[in-house]
């Protein structure tokens, strides 16, 4: 079976959360990210950082996944931002124009500071 | 006393069970006496066993040739040795050395020893009886060791591996293991020899006699192919080795993956099952067992198995078991379960359940159970060829001079998350060509997104219908092709997945894997035809690839 991954959220200050999203991001990845969104906006923060450290692989189906999540949080009004992503997954982000929506960035420090929790 | 007895063989008698009591007498100390053979029969021990004390041979008055040997070897006291009621052994006395008479006080003594010695040789008599049968286990329990041993050893390590065939095998050794064996073996111009044989007997000597056998099939079947001169040929070879009493039922075939063709011969195996969609067919062929005569005939039949048919080569253990109730688990029952079981992957595994199900939880399975089957995909005719003559294809069209050089051909199953299997075994195989990690990257992602594709929406996520992938060097391209069953569908044009649009609702958040793929290769070609469809993945070696 293909396998799963696990997404444990940190609270960074009063308007940013990070889920730390670890192994595959595929369309079987649904209720975990869900679940870590829903987790990670109950304090009812503003800003939403991924940390992609420890993902192994993101196929279309994951990318699919980040667009309704994507869709999820501008209702919401909050903001995605990203970092960690290897060189090859950023092409992919600048590929499928995720990039323009999701703030993109090298380290958690820059992530955060930009998503204003520092 | 002046007489010793040098020595106590003990007896035992089992009333005219045993051949005779043997008991070892000296009557004087110098000399040592052959034992004295006692018959079962003899009145002497009915006597000894109710005399209770010292027995006077000389002045006996019985019909009995033992006493007669007995005086004969200068036996002139014998005192029985009784453990509860049964007589286990003679202290057998000659006259004094000082030439007088038994006392009665020495018979009194003779006697409370043999009270006493009697429980003590009984004892030391049951100690030697277990230990004997102690040795007797390890001795057996070592032999089955060394069988199964044997065996392991012998049995294919892995399955073939066969486009649009599926290949099960299952080998169930009873506790004392029998000499049951199946094999593959490959043949000249793609074929396959199938083996699944019965040695006589049980132990070390079926499994040296397995080993023989196999090994003399190994060696002739790639050099003679046809399966009667195989058979004819193994058959001369072993009857000049073979043990006595010992021979090999044996089932030869030789299969052509590609046009399902099959040849077989044989030596008095069981009788090989078919099913196909009307009905089960036997694969009958007339052939003596191996080892028994030189210069024996066999017939060689051929059948042909269609797609979604399958075959069970079986041995004498699951047809031959019985239940409780000693009725036999049958042929026909057998080939009554093979009736609708032409597609699927659970026959085998059926079979067993039916089996468990028919002797009950405590049954010891009596003989080695073999099974072996063959099954020809339904869904894709020909599927290997049509891949091989597409990548040979496209390379005259190069006239490159180089020859393609293929790195990998499998196939996975459609079952969600396989692609990462086709993305492992494709990087690896590509290792060799030192693609620049990046581009590496690409590629794993390109082959992902196209196998995904293939297993979701080429085969509908159906498992038997498998995916199938190759990498292939073709002059200064490396192209991987992946192919699914779902030709007739058109596939959608590649065009931009809008993210706006799909933010807003207007297109679903999905549909970036061929987006993907052309972003990820340097080319990429669809192809289809009524069934097959396959995406074709181009990657550069040397030069300048886009995105590179």
């Amino acid at each position: 079976m293909s396998q799963t991954a696990t997404m444990d959220v940190r609270q960074a200050g009063r308007s940013a959360s990070i889920v730390d999203v670890k192994g595959d991001v595929t369309a079987n990845s649904e209720d975990v990210l869900m679940d870590a969104y829903n987790r990670a906006s109950e304090s009812g923060v503003r800003s939403i950082v991924l940390n992609f450290e420890g993902l192994d692989y993101m196929n279309s189906g994951g990318i699919g996944l980040l667009v309704t999540l994507l869709v999820r949080a501008n209702r919401q009004r909050q903001q995605l931002f990203a970092y960690g992503l290897t060189d090859h997954y950023r092409q992919i982000f600048e590929l499928t124009r995720l990039d323009e929506a999701v703030g993109i960035y090298d380290n958690e420090r820059d992530a955060l500071a930009a998503a204003g929790a520092r | 006393m002046a007489t010793r007895t040098r020595s106590l063989r003990a007896i035992r008698r089992r009333k005219g069970a045993e051949p005779g009591a043997v008991v070892e007498s000296a009557s004087a100390p110098q000399s040592e006496q052959a034992p004295v053979d006692i018959s079962p029969g003899d009145p002497l021990l009915a006597y000894l066993e109710s005399a209770g004390g010292p027995v006077d041979l000389d002045s006996l008055e019985l019909e009995s040739p033992a006493k007669e040997e007995l005086r004969s070897a200068g036996v002139q006291v014998v005192v029985p040795l009784v453990s509860q009621g049964e007589l286990i052994g003679l202290l057998n006395l000659g006259p004094r050395l000082s030439e007088q008479e038994y006392s009665a006080d020495d018979r009194k003594l003779l006697d409370t020893l043999a009270g006493q010695a009697a429980p003590a040789v009984r004892v030391a008599q049951l100690v030697r009886e277990q230990e004997a049968e102690a040795r007797e286990r390890e001795r057996v329990e070592q032999e089955l060791k060394v069988a199964t041993l044997i065996q392991q050893q012998f049995l294919p390590r892995e399955l073939p591996d066969l486009p649009a065939w599926h290949i099960a095998a299952f080998y169930r050794p009873a506790r004392e293991v029998g000499g049951d064996f199946y094999d593959f073996i490959e043949l000249p111009e793609g074929k396959l020899g199938i083996v699944v044989g019965d040695v006589t007997d049980k132990g070390v000597p079926a499994a040296l006699v397995m080993a023989m056998t196999q090994s003399l099939l190994g060696a002739e079947a790639p050099r003679l192919v046809s399966p009667s001169e195989v058979m004819e040929r193994v058959n001369d070879l072993l009857v000049a080795d073979m043990p006595p009493k010992m021979f090999v039922t044996c089932l030869y075939a030789v299969l052509d993956p590609s046009s399902g063709k099959l040849q077989y011969a044989n030596a008095g195996h069981n009788v090989p099952y078919v099913a196909t969609d009307d009905a089960v067919v036997e694969f009958r062929a007339t052939g003596m067992p191996l080892g028994l005569l030189p210069g024996m005939k066999y017939e060689e039949k051929e059948g042909v198995l269609g797609p979604g048919d399958t075959i069970l080569l079986h041995s004498d253990g699951l047809a031959e078991a019985h239940n409780g109730d000693r009725e036999m688990f049958g042929f026909p029952r057998l080939m009554k379960h093979m009736e609708h079981r032409s597609t699927g992957e659970a026959v085998i595994d059926d079979l067993l359940k039916e089996l468990d199900a028919f002797t009950g939880r405590d049954w010891e399975q009596e003989d080695d159970i073999t099974l072996v089957t063959l099954q020809r995909s339904r869904h894709a005719p020909l599927f290997a060829e049509v891949l091989g003559a597409r990548s040979s294809a496209s390379s005259s069209q190069d006239g490159s001079p180089e020859k393609d050089r293929t790195l990998a051909e499998f196939e996975v199953a459609s079952r969600p998350g396989n692609e990462r299997t086709a993305m492992a075994r494709i990087t690896e195989a590509v290792e060799e060509l030192d693609i620049p990690s990046a581009r590496l990257e690409r590629l794993k992602t390109a082959v992902a997104e196209a196998t995904m594709n293939a297993i979701e929406h080429g085969n509908n996520n159906q498992a038997d219908i498998p995916v199938g992938i190759s990498a292939v060097v073709e002059g200064n391209d490396l192209v991987i092709r992946v192919t699914d069953q779902g030709g007739e569908k058109a596939l959608a044009e590649v065009e931009q997945p809008d993210l706006e649009a799909k933010l807003a609702g207007e297109q679903k958040a999905r549909g970036w894997g061929l987006f993907l793929i052309k972003n990820m290769v340097d080319e990429m070609n669809v192809d289809s035809d009524a069934t097959l469809h396959t995406i074709e993945l181009k990657f550069h070696l040397k030069g300048d690839g886009h995105g590179s």
